[in-house]
């Protein structure tokens, strides 16, 4: 397993690397200029002082220099040295390689600050949605497999139909408006705390059992498209595992019903769902933009999207970095955990 | 009697709890709080994203200004907050008194003795010519050293301010003006070798671009290393002029100010009413909108689309205070006058004036024309809801039309230049037909589009244009509702006399790159234009030749008329600057421009402030100053 992992993380350093290229070719080469769309409405800005922003953040460049200097700095580059020894850019990079994420253009702040005062509130919401989505998507799917046909396994589908077929930002808005505005419910408005009871203190450091309401909402919204998936491909599995010759065994030996679905069928309908736990958390971080947005939650995905609107380059590589690292490792996860599930399978 | 007695005690009564439990009193029609600082807390939205910095020497976003305006209100020289009139000695401004040399050039600022940091340290000269260093080293992200004639590394920027020496702690002399050329177009030196100055009527403004900001602690947090302050972006070393200070920040939650009762320049109290400012992060506007109606926000600024619904909800629940005002700035279609195919600047590489091209629609006067009489305007501005006549337009009437460039709020030339015939172009279909045929653009097909017929585009710079259709592209940013539905209207409408519009909503910072690289037909886009509002500086931002620089500049329709370039040279360096001199030659300026028409003016808007009603003291100055006396507000409600 150890040599599968490490196998699987050397595989993907050029899948990293190509992701990081692709990307900045693309991003260099879209429409649209971090400095002409910051200036964009100051008369007072001349071009020449728009030419020396450009050079500071580097833009001047061709698009590969541009890359290499994101990756590796700029501080090795002979041609930045004067022929006094004297570094002529204003600003030192060292690339992300050696751990420089890079400074926000429009932010202004090191974008590796930016990612850690955001990342615990991201974290917090897509673990709370994933947890919700399997605890409350795999009983149900495993009901609506015991009960196939009946009441429960009908209404069960109906909640998936619904579930994957409401748009998560009209969800969101109804809630907002008709708990936080209608009824006047304060953490229905949004927000990761009462931060008028918490003044002065970040939200992240009021314990979460005092601000535990505040992730309902947003929780519930991002987790009714998981819990619609879970149980669905929770109840096909266990039907595909029910009409198995072990499971018929089972039976013949005179197991009781509720040993022979949840001991027996149960943890072998599971191995399929293995296989896309770890994408799916990739997938709630990129849902939870709109979300975060409609909820004022102080996440990533805020960040991102304000990055990508404002062409801020270094917040849109860490956004896609930050992408691509979280899949590789969601699929390693999903490989170990497939294996946990089906002893019979080995790396 | 007995009765009499109970009745007395229980008004006794009442008075005693009203005092206690409202420890508020009416003086002057200025509403106290029982302390300072126990006014409660003021907490405003911020429809946007966390300030990038808090340090105004490098700050330029409107999250960013709106916290390090608080924390330091000082100006070299304040406008005042009715008229936007630089005056010497009002609060919040350095200056007690200036004075020009004979020469006009070289102007003596006499700073006040009476205005101290709030960590007791006295403001003067050095505050300011530390920032006026910094910004001027060109090392910074600071967008405003254009203000600068040159840098400290020699590079000329082209501004008006060229030396700023301290006299003594309380007085600073500042050398600033327009460079003389001769005829010739080179510069003129004097006898010291420096270029020759003619008075800039208009650089006193320039001055309040540079922030004021304690020298004592900024120099040494930073010393000579202006660029350091880039990466401490929200350095604040503890001392401010303004009231309030101590920021805190949790990021992408809020921006947290406490009262600064040292303030000295205090509105109609003597202290800073309220104990605390909050700056919430709201990424929604509708969100937005309804928290300020469920109590969550002091104030908010109502949006076009909610402000017929809002003034009824307010005068109906008596929740809310509002006021209402002209936009500050406007909205428009701005046409390229230039070949989209070949963009250049106004000027060549020896600064010499050359052709540009025509544009193959846009370049004809008579189709620009055709363009704004061809759209209703009113019809977009619609009426607000009457009885039981439902509102229309895309304003629902909240906004008035706009005839040509100028602030519809603080002009000073409108008088003027509608005297010289300029006015809102009538919505005329027959006129606007009868112009493109003039022009040579008919339906010969009768397809419904007009085809180049002997068009100026064909008959003066390619005969094969001659049967091109009559099309052109229309852009916007899309996501701005209003400006989709003027698109939509725009094309609904000039469709209909023989154009085919092909209208495009885009992402903003697409719409960005396509204008200001001067490869598009048309734009619809809006101006918020600057406080105080100077006819001259605006003008010549918007329309002279130098800034019609594809890639930079914002004369993106390139107009070009040497006569109005002209009448900017010579008001902004005219001896004596008279102001009546200067308004009748704007006015002219402004014919120039409306008869030339690069823009189609579309409407100014309405622009609505909002409060709850619990905010005491709270007056804005509309359009533009609407927390001039925040350090007045008082919110009477305990709870918050």
């Amino acid at each position: 397993m150890t040599r599968h992992i490490i196998r699987r993380l050397i595989q993907s350093i050029p899948t990293l690397l190509g992701v990081t290229i692709l990307s900045y070719l693309l991003m260099t080469a879209a429409p649209g200029d971090p400095i002409r769309q910051m200036t964009f409405g100051d008369p007072n800005m001349t071009p020449q002082q728009r030419e020396a922003l450009a050079d500071r953040y580097g833009l001047n460049d061709p698009w590969y220099i541009q890359y290499i200097v994101y990756m590796t700095g700029n501080d090795w580059m002979p041609w930045k040295y004067d022929e006094n020894g004297e570094f002529k850019e204003v600003v030192v990079r060292r690339g992300i390689l050696r751990g420089d994420w890079g400074n926000s253009i429009t932010k202004r702040s090191a974008v590796i600050d930016l990612i850690e005062v955001r990342l615990p509130a991201t974290i917090e919401l897509g673990l709370a949605t994933f947890l919700v989505s399997l605890i409350v998507g795999i009983p149900i799917g495993i009901g609506a497999a015991v009960w196939h046909g009946k009441l429960f396994d009908n209404g069960s589908r109906i909640l998936a139909v619904l579930g994957q077929a409401v748009p998560d930002f009209w969800l969101a808005l109804l809630l907002l408006l008709t708990f936080g505005i209608t009824l006047n419910i304060d953490w229905a408005r949004g927000g990761r705390c009462d931060a008028r009871a918490n003044r002065r203190t970040p939200c992240g450091q009021v314990p979460i059992t005092q601000r535990l309401e505040y992730l309902i909402f947003p929780t519930l919204v991002l987790s009714l498209g998981g819990v619609a998936g879970y149980s669905r491909f929770m109840r096909t599995s266990m039907l595909d595992t029910i009409n198995s010759d072990y499971i018929r065994t089972a039976r013949a030996k005179g197991l009781h019903d509720r040993t022979v679905w949840f001991k027996h069928a149960a943890r072998n309908a599971l191995i399929p769902i293995a296989t896309f736990l770890g994408p799916a958390v990739v997938g709630i971080l990129g849902g939870a933009v709109i979300i975060e947005r409609i909820f004022s939650w102080p996440g990533l995905g805020q960040l991102f999207l304000e990055g990508i609107s404002q062409r801020d380059y270094p917040i849109v590589m860490a956004s896609v970095i930050i992408g691509a690292l979280l899949t590789v490792i969601a699929y390693i996860i999903s490989d170990i955990l497939y294996a946990v599930f089906d002893p019979r399978i080995r790396f | 009697m007995n009765r009499l007695f109970k009745f007395f005690m229980l008004g006794v009564l009442i008075a005693l709890i009203a005092a206690v439990a409202m420890p508020i009193a009416a003086q002057d029609g200025v509403v106290e709080p029982a302390g300072p600082g126990e006014g409660g807390v003021i907490v405003e939205s911020n429809l946007g994203s966390d300030p990038s910095t808090f340090n105004p020497v490098i700050g330029n976003d409107t999250a960013s200004s709106a916290v390090y305006g608080l924390l330091y209100s000082v100006s070299i020289i304040a406008a005042d907050d009715q008229t936007y009139e630089l005056l010497p000695g009002i609060p919040d401004g350095m200056a007690a008194d200036w004075e020009y040399d004979e020469s006009g050039t070289v102007l003596t600022i006499t700073l006040r003795e009476d205005m101290f940091w709030s960590d007791g340290e006295q403001i003067s000269a050095d505050d300011w010519i530390w920032a006026v260093n910094a910004v001027r080293s060109g090392t910074t992200t600071s967008p405003r050293s254009g203000v600068f004639y040159d840098l400290a590394d020699g590079t000329i920027n082209g501004g008006s301010i060229h030396e700023v020496t301290k006299i003594d702690d309380f007085t600073i002399e500042v050398r600033l003006g327009t460079v003389e050329t001769d005829e010739n177009g080179e510069t003129v030196l004097d006898e010291n070798g420096n270029p020759s100055l003619l008075p800039a009527c208009d650089a006193l403004g320039d001055l309040n671009d540079i922030a004021v900001v304690p020298e004592h602690i900024f120099a040494a947090q930073f010393g000579e290393d202006y660029a350091s302050m880039d990466s401490d972006p929200y350095f604040y070393g503890g001392a401010s002029f303004g009231p309030f200070n101590d920021p805190f920040m949790d990021f992408g939650v809020q921006v947290s100010l406490l009262a600064n009762q040292e303030y000295g320049d205090t509105n109609a109290l003597d202290y800073v009413a309220a104990g605390e400012w909050v700056y919430q992060v709201i990424a929604d506007t509708n969100v937005g909108y309804e928290r300020f109606l469920a109590g969550d926000f002091s104030t908010y600024g109502i949006n076009a689309e909610n402000q017929n619904a809002f003034r009824d909800l307010a005068d109906e629940s008596g929740d809310f205070q509002y006021q209402e005002a002209g936009q500050n700035g406007y909205q428009w279609v701005g046409l390229n006058l230039a070949d989209p195919a070949n963009p250049l600047p106004a000027r060549d590489a020896d600064g010499n004036i050359q052709d540009q091209g025509l544009h193959p629609i846009f370049g004809d006067l008579n189709v620009r024309l055709a363009f704004a009489h061809g759209i209703d305007v009113l019809e977009m501005i619609g009426t607000r809801p009457d009885g039981d006549s439902p509102a229309t337009g895309i304003l629902e009437g909240n906004g008035f039309p706009i005839a040509v460039h100028d602030h519809p709020v603080f002009s000073t030339t409108r008088e003027l230049y509608e005297d010289l015939g300029v006015g809102v172009r009538e919505y005329d279909p027959e006129l606007a037909m009868s112009l493109l045929e003039e022009a040579g653009w008919v339906d010969s097909d009768g397809d419904g589009v007009r085809e180049c017929q002997g068009c100026l585009y064909a008959t003066e710079v390619d005969p094969s244009f001659e049967g091109s259709p009559l099309t052109f592209v229309l852009n916007t940013n899309a996501g701005n509702a209003a400006r989709e539905s003027i698109g939509e209207t725009v094309k609904a409408q000039l469709d209909q006399i023989g154009f085919d519009v092909d209208f495009q909503a885009v992402e903003f910072g697409t719409l960005v790159d396509v204008l200001t690289s001067q490869t598009f037909d048309a734009i619809i886009l809006g101006w918020n234009l600057g406080l105080p509002f100077q006819p001259g500086p605006s003008l010549t931002n918007l329309f002279g030749y130098g800034v019609d620089v594809p890639g930079s500049g914002f004369n993106f329709t390139s107009y070009a008329n040497p006569e109005f370039n002209d009448i900017l040279t010579e008001m902004s360096a005219i001896p004596g600057c008279d102001p009546d001199t200067r308004n009748a030659a704007y006015a002219e300026a402004q014919r120039m421009l409306w008869e030339d028409a690069p823009y189609i003016w579309l409407y100014s808007g309405n622009v609505m402030a909002a409060a709850q009603s619990n905010l005491a003291n709270w007056d804005p100055i509309l359009p533009g100053n609407a927390s001039w006396n925040i350090d007045d507000w008082v919110v009477l409600d305990p709870n918050n």
